[in-house]
Formats: structure tokens, sequence, C-alpha cells
């Protein structure tokens, strides 16, 4: 087990037709797609398509799932993520999330980013402080909360929460954010700062997001998948799927014809 | 490593549910073996409706017998009182619940609610006391037999069913869509209309099912029976006749029964099981239809008309068939004005007659033997040691088996559905066949003679349903994103359980202990044969004897002498019920707001 741990390096994500299944019905068909590393890739398409779907395969968080089946091969840098040697957690270590609605724990600040680094054996003060510190600071939080460390996370406002969110998730120092839908629930301030937080993390991590926002995805986006009924349409650079898509599915949903 | 770790956990929640599972298993193995040599011997006919109880003492199982041995009578005076029991306290919780929720003002409605919680909590020796020394007197003024009887017991029973009724209709009238309300309203039906003709028909089957908990509350209550009915073992006749209830039966003679005479009690405890069963079946069947039918009114508007529905339509209809809603509206009002002016009235009239006898001495002077100087210390210091013990057993295996339930079983399979079934048992058996159990397991265990060991571990299996439940509804209510948040950060199974699940839910959990603390005080059946029921000994270790509040006021009560104590000893329960409730609201409401911060 000990050395698996140390395998995931990588982050670009190589996915070769996969299929998942909740109970009967058939969420992704036969997907495949190359997710370069230090870029923010952006998941579009309707409710229901399967796009968040497939970004919960990258940490295995679909195994949460009762009734979930998944075929296909999913690989991060060399390692196969579904492979029975793989460590979960070691994975969830190196591909943070961010949800839709920012959960942060029922505890204090501090205690939330350090949550991560506590859960792999980190137990020195100083040592702890220095990643909360470092973790805020990369989530651009620091400045607002450094006198709120010790305060209840629950009591931050709903921006504050989603970045702490974020900062909890770099605690761990991940090589790949997995972001589902991580503004729908934030007012446009929170979401324009989240959205510079992106340009800033991808200089050492690769970031997959997913909306519904398209505006959202051509400004923060490098490639842009558009998924449809469990579909992955079309695939490309941002600029050239919103002003030249190839498919004609793409370029209703993107002028707003549907969804 | 931290898989192994992960496993061992696992396994040991799940030991833990295997236990609830063992313990009911164990239940029923040691009843029907201990009755079956009495049912081969009596005969299950003869037993179930022969009408004479004539036991002898002496009587075994390799000699003919000399005494009859027939419960129909108790059969019949049990259901007798369950009908009576229900038609004032189930009409009066239905229309009590009515009231608290639509034309009860808001700061009333939380005093009330809380109040009603309070009558839950009110140990059933108190109110048998109450029944006893204010009910009879005012009966006997216009009746015979000292008032004693089916009217006493069911006004009594009902009372005691009450809370049971309101808080349950409460809850599925409050569930009912706003929309409903506002819909009737709209077409320009009163408040009362509305009320009576949309919502309270939209929540009849919740309604029914909390009747027929509140039934299978009164099939199996004991002790406040026992103090009232009159206890002869025959029909019950007319309102003021002296008759005996199946739990009566056990509660009276279990203590000095002869060999078939003790196979005969728990085969009592058996038939009396059989009925309280078939009660909760019919409860869940009601409820798992309650839940089908509010999920199938919003997809299909046709429904078929059952057998059901007519007992449902005259409870839910019952305004409706006084002609007029506002008859129904001055009835919800009277029935909450009259259920707070009972409530004050049992606590008023038990601390006025009490309180100038809780002294210190009372409370805390050393009891000498043969003194007619009563002290109840070591009464306290045995429920403290039977608090603790049961706790110990039931809180532990209890918070593990709703962890397994609910966090480690995301599909229904077959060991699931087993321990829920066994934790529906456990929750729907009497205390008193607990004590029957406790007596013919954990008494025999330890050398035959009562001691507090055995019945704090009698009380921890009667706990254990009641913990799993409240645990599984606490961890319920912790947002499944938490839990997401945490395994996305690679925390495994355990460490979320522990470091997230666990302390949001401790709020609820905790309350739930306090509440359990409450039973454990307020049980009197239970301990009766299994911890003992002497009060002028200090225990000195969980071997003695000793008999807990509850207990030595049942003695207090029923010997006459001790009037004075007894109301004394009633003052001491009320008020622990009374702190534990208030404790109970208090640290659920406190640690919520910790753990969700003190903005919002």
């Amino acid at each position: 087990m000990k050395e698996k741990k140390e395998e995931i390096f990588g982050q670009d994500i190589r996915v070769k037709n996969a299929n998942l299944w909740y109970g009967d019905f058939h969420a992704l068909k036969g997907v495949s797609m190359e997710i370069p590393a230090r870029a923010v890739t952006a998941f579009i398409g309707p409710s229901g398509c399967g796009k968040s779907t497939f970004l919960k395969c990258f940490n295995r968080m679909n195994d949460l799932v009762s009734g979930c089946k998944i075929t296909g091969e999913f690989r991060i840098g060399e390692t196969d993520i579904y492979d029975k040697t793989t460590d979960i957690n070691a994975l969830r270590k190196s591909v943070g999330m961010v949800f839709q609605k920012p959960n942060p724990f029922p505890m204090s600040v501090y205690d939330n980013i350090a949550y991560g680094p506590r859960t792999f054996g980190i137990r020195k003060r100083a040592e702890l402080d220095e990643i909360v510190e470092s973790s805020l600071r990369a989530s651009a939080t620091w400045e607002e909360l450094k006198d709120r460390l010790h305060d209840s996370a629950t009591g931050l406002s709903g921006g504050q929460q989603q970045r702490l969110c974020i900062a909890r998730a770099l605690a761990v120092q991940p090589k790949i954010i997995l972001m589902d839908e991580p503004t729908s629930a934030l007012d446009p301030i929170s979401t324009g700062k989240i959205e510079e937080l992106c340009e800033e993390l991808k200089k050492d991590t690769t970031i997959v997001v997913v909306t519904h926002n398209m505006q959202q995805a051509t400004r923060i986006s490098d490639k842009t998948g558009f998924f449809l009924l469990g579909e992955l349409v079309e695939y490309g650079d941002t600029e050239e799927i919103f002003s030249s898509p190839k498919d004609e599915r793409t370029e209703r949903y993107i002028t707003g014809r549907f969804g | 490593m931290t898989k192994v770790k992960e496993k061992i956990g696992r396994a040991v929640f799940a030991v833990s549910a295997g236990i609830c599972i063992l313990a009911v298993v164990a239940i029923f193995v040691f009843l029907l073996a201990k009755s079956a040599p009495a049912f081969a011997k009596i005969g299950v006919f003869n037993f179930v409706f022969g009408d004479t109880w004539l036991p002898s003492s002496s009587d075994s199982y390799n000699a003919p017998l000399s005494g009859e041995y027939g419960v129909f009578t108790m059969i019949v005076g049990t259901l007798a009182t369950t009908v009576g029991a229900l038609a004032f306290g189930g009409v009066l919780g239905y229309f009590t619940a009515v009231f608290l929720v639509f034309f009860c003002p808001n700061g009333l409605k939380k005093v009330l609610s809380s109040a009603i919680g309070v009558l839950a909590g009110i140990p059933s020796v108190v109110y048998g006391f109450f029944g006893v020394q204010f009910l009879l007197p005012i009966l006997a003024l216009f009746a015979p037999n000292n008032g004693a009887g089916l009217l006493a017991t069911s006004l009594v029973l009902g009372l005691m069913i009450l809370p049971t009724v309101v808080s349950l209709s409460k809850t599925s009238l409050e569930s009912v869509p706003r929309a409903y309300y506002e819909g009737a309203v709209a077409m320009g039906a009163t408040h009362t209309q509305a009320v009576f003709k949309t919502v309270v028909p939209a929540a009849r089957s919740g309604i029914v099912a909390s009747l027929v908990l509140g039934v299978g509350r009164a099939l199996g209550e004991t002790m406040a029976v026992v103090m009232i009915a009159g206890n002869s073992a025959t029909y019950p006749s007319g309102l003021f006749g002296s008759f005996r209830v199946l739990t009566a039966n056990i509660v009276l003679e279990m203590g000095y029964a002869g060999e078939v005479q003790e196979g005969a009690l728990v085969a009592t405890g058996v038939v009396l099981l059989v009925f309280v069963l078939l009660v909760n079946i019919l409860f869940s069947l009601l409820s798992a239809r309650a839940v089908k039918r509010a999920v199938k009114k919003t997809k299909n508007k046709k429904s078929r008309p059952r057998v059901g529905m007519r007992i449902r339509d005259f409870f839910g209809n019952l305004a409706y068939r006084m002609k007029s809603s506002s008859i129904g509206k001055g009835t919800a009002i009277f029935s909450g004005t009259f259920t707070a002016l009972t409530l004050v009235c049992i606590v008023g009239f038990v601390l006025i007659k009490g309180l100038p006898h809780v002294t210190p001495h009372f409370l805390f002077g050393k009891f000498v033997f043969g003194s007619e100087n009563i002290t109840i210390f070591t009464s306290i210091v045995t429920t403290l040691m039977a608090i603790a013990l049961s706790l110990a057993v039931a809180v532990p295996l209890g918070v593990m088996t709703a962890i397994f339930l609910h966090e480690y079983t995301a599909k229904e399979n077959l060991f699931v559905r087993i321990v829920r079934g066994a934790i529906d048992i456990l929750g729907g058996v009497p205390s008193i066949v607990y004590g029957l159990f406790g007596l013919i397991t954990f008494v025999r265990l330890f050398g035959g003679t009562s001691s507090i060991l055995a019945g704090g571990l009698t009380v921890s299996v009667m706990l254990l349903p009641t913990i799993v439940r409240s645990t599984e509804e606490s961890l319920r209510a912790v947002s499944d994103s938490l839990r997401e948040g945490s395994y996305a950060l690679g925390a495994g199974k355990l460490r979320t359980v522990f470091k997230i699940v666990l302390p949001s839910a401790l709020g609820g959990i905790l309350s739930a202990i306090v509440l359990a603390m409450g039973r454990v005080v307020s049980e009197s059946a239970p301990f009766l044969y299994t911890a003992g029921s002497v009060i002028w000994a200090m225990p000195t270790s969980y071997a003695d004897n000793g008999a807990t509040l509850a207990v030595a006021m049942y003695r207090l009560a029923g010997e006459g002498w001790h009037t004075n104590e007894a109301y004394a000893t009633a003052v001491v329960l009320v008020g622990i019920v009374l702190i534990l409730n208030l404790l109970a609201g208090f640290v659920a409401k406190k640690l919520q707001k910790k753990w969700n911060g003190e903005k919002r």
C-alpha cells in the first residue's frame, strides 16, 4: 500500500471509453477525453447531462453512490485510478474537490483547513499554522480571515465559505482540483473573486470546473467540453468551441437555444 | 494500516447491531421456553379462554393441577380499559393536537408542547398515585367500589397515552403541505373550515397511526393500572367493578409464584406481547401507508376506497359529522385547555401535597430499619447506580448500532432489515415484559436474587431502541455535503464518522441520553423483580438489591400508611423529570448553536 500512495504524480487526466450507470440509468456513454495539466478545463451542458457525474469519477466520489457502476480507463499521469490497488484516500488527497454548495465543517476556520493535513498525520502546531496561513493566502482569504481563525466557519458569508473550502482543499496540496459549479450559490462579487483565484491556481494545479454559466467558461477556461445526455459532444480549445463549434448541438446550446 | 482500522471499525459497529438482534431473540427464546411447559400443562385454549384464575402455589409440572389458570377475564379487562383509554385520551389528544397546530397562540404553543413532553415523562406510579389520591375520592362521591374500576383506569390511562397521541398527530398535521391550507382559504373557506376539511383529512393516516401507537402504550401499561383497577380476577362489570389486566397479573403474583404459577405468569406476558406486537405491526403498516399515500397523492389523484378509510374517516371527519366545523374548533380549544389544566392539576396536586414533606432529612437522612422515619437516600443512590449502569451499556451499543445502520449501510440488505425489525420489536415490548425477561435471565444468572446489576442490565435492553432511533435521527440530520467534504479530502469512513458526523449530531444524541436517564428514573415495572424493592439498606455494590425511586414510591403508596412520604417521593420524581426535560432541550439547543456557529 505504502508505495502506491506516492505514485499519483502526474496531473494530466486521460480517460478512455468511460461508461457509467446509476442502476439502470446509463449516465455516461463512452466518454474519452484528455485533460491537460496546469490549465483550466470547463465542462458545460444542460442539467442532467452527466458533466458532474464525470467530474466525480476523477476522485471516485461516485463510489459512495450505491448502485453505481463504472467501466473504462481513467488515468492520472500513469496511475490507473480505478485499479484495485489504488488507495482511494491517497487519490482524494491528490485530487481535491470544491462543491456546488459551500460545505464548511461546523468547526473553526483553522480546524477546517487543518482537517485534511491532520487526516494524513500532521500534528505539529507550527506546521499546521503554516499550512493554514499558506492555504488561506493561496485562496486569497488570509487578509479577511486572519483575525477570525478561531471563529466558527459556518458564520462566514457564502463567498468566504466557498473560498475557505478551496483553502481546505489546497491544504493537502492536491495536484488537481475539481470544482462542481463552485459559484452557482454565490453573488457576482464572490464569483469574480473565485474566478480570479482559478487563474492564479492554475500556475501549479490542474483545474477541472463544471459550470452552468457559459460566460464563466469563456472567462476562465482554456479547454471546454460540451456534454449532452451522457455523451461528450464536443471538446476543444475554449475559444474555438465558442467561436466556431463544429457540432450543431453545441452551437444551439451556446447560443442559448436550449438548456 | 488504515484499511485494517476501517475493517475493525465496521466489524465493531456490525457486532453492536448484532447484539440488538440477539436481545430480541433472547427475549422470545426465554419467554417461550419458560412458558411452554405451562401452556402444555394447562392447555393453550384453557389458558387463553378460561375465565377462572385460581392459582395454587404448590402446583408443579409433575403432579396434577389443583389450581385453575385462565386469563380470559384479564384479556377482556385489558381490551376494555384500552378502548376506554382510547375513547378519552385518543380523542382528547387528537383535538389537543389540532388546537396546538392551528388554534393556539404562538407563545402558548411552545409552553404547552413542552408541557406535554413533561406529561410523557411523568412516571407511571405517579399517575397511579394521582388516580388513587385525587380521582378515586372524586368518583367515590357518586360511585360504588371507592370509585375504582374501569372508568378510573380508562381516565388515567387516557391521560398517559395523551402525549403519544398529541406529539405524533401534531407531527403529521404539521407535515401537511401549507399549499393545501392556502388552496382552501383561497377558495373562500374560513380558517376553521380549511383546517377541518382540508388539512386534517390529509393528515388522517398519521393521526390514526398515533392512535394505534397510543393503544400499544395502553396495552402494556402496568403500575398505574395496578394501583386503581381493583385487581380481582373477574370480568369488569360496568364502570366501577374491580377487574384485572394482563400486566397487573404479572406484577401482583410474580413475587411469590410457585412453579406452574410462574410459568403461567410468563405465559401471560407472552399473550400480552402477542397483542402488543399485533398493534405494532398495524402501526408500521399504517405509517408505511401514510408515507405511500403522501407520495401517491402528488402523483395520482385517484385512490381506491379501503376498509381502513372508514376508520380514518371517522376520526378525520369527526368535526364534519357534527355538521359544523365551528363545533370542531370549540372542541379543539376545549381539549387544549383541558389538557393544560390537567397537567397543572397533576403537577400542582403532587407539589402541594408533597412539597412540605420534602425535607433534607427525607432526602439525605439515614434510614434506621424499623423506624417510621422514612428517608429515600438509599433509593436515590440505587437510582443513580441503575442510571450509570444502564447508560454505560445501552449508550455505546445503541449509538454504534445507529452508526452501523445509518453510516455503513447504503443498501437495505437482509441483515439491516433484521436489525431494524429487531429495534422495532424491542421498542414495542411493554416494560413489564422486560421485567419478566430480566427476572428469568439476569436475576437467575446472578445467583437467583435480585440485584441492581440485574435491574440495570434489564433496563439497558429496554433503552436500546430509544437510543438507536434518536441517534439515527440525529445522524440523518447531518447534511451529506459534510460527509462528502470529508471524503473528498481523503478522510476515511471512521475519521469522517468520528470527526465530522458524530460531533454534528452530538446535540441530538446527548438530549436522547438525558431523556433515557428520565426513562430509567420513571420506570418501575422492569425494576420491581430485578433490582428489588428494599428501601432500608444502603446498597454497597451492584450485587446488592435496592429500590429505585419509582419502585420505592410504589411501595410507599401501596402500604397505605406512608402517604406523605409517597407524595414527597412523587415530588422528587416529577422534579427530576422536569429538570431532565429542560436539560435535554437546553443541551440540544446549546450544542446545535455551537456547531452551527454563533451567527445565523
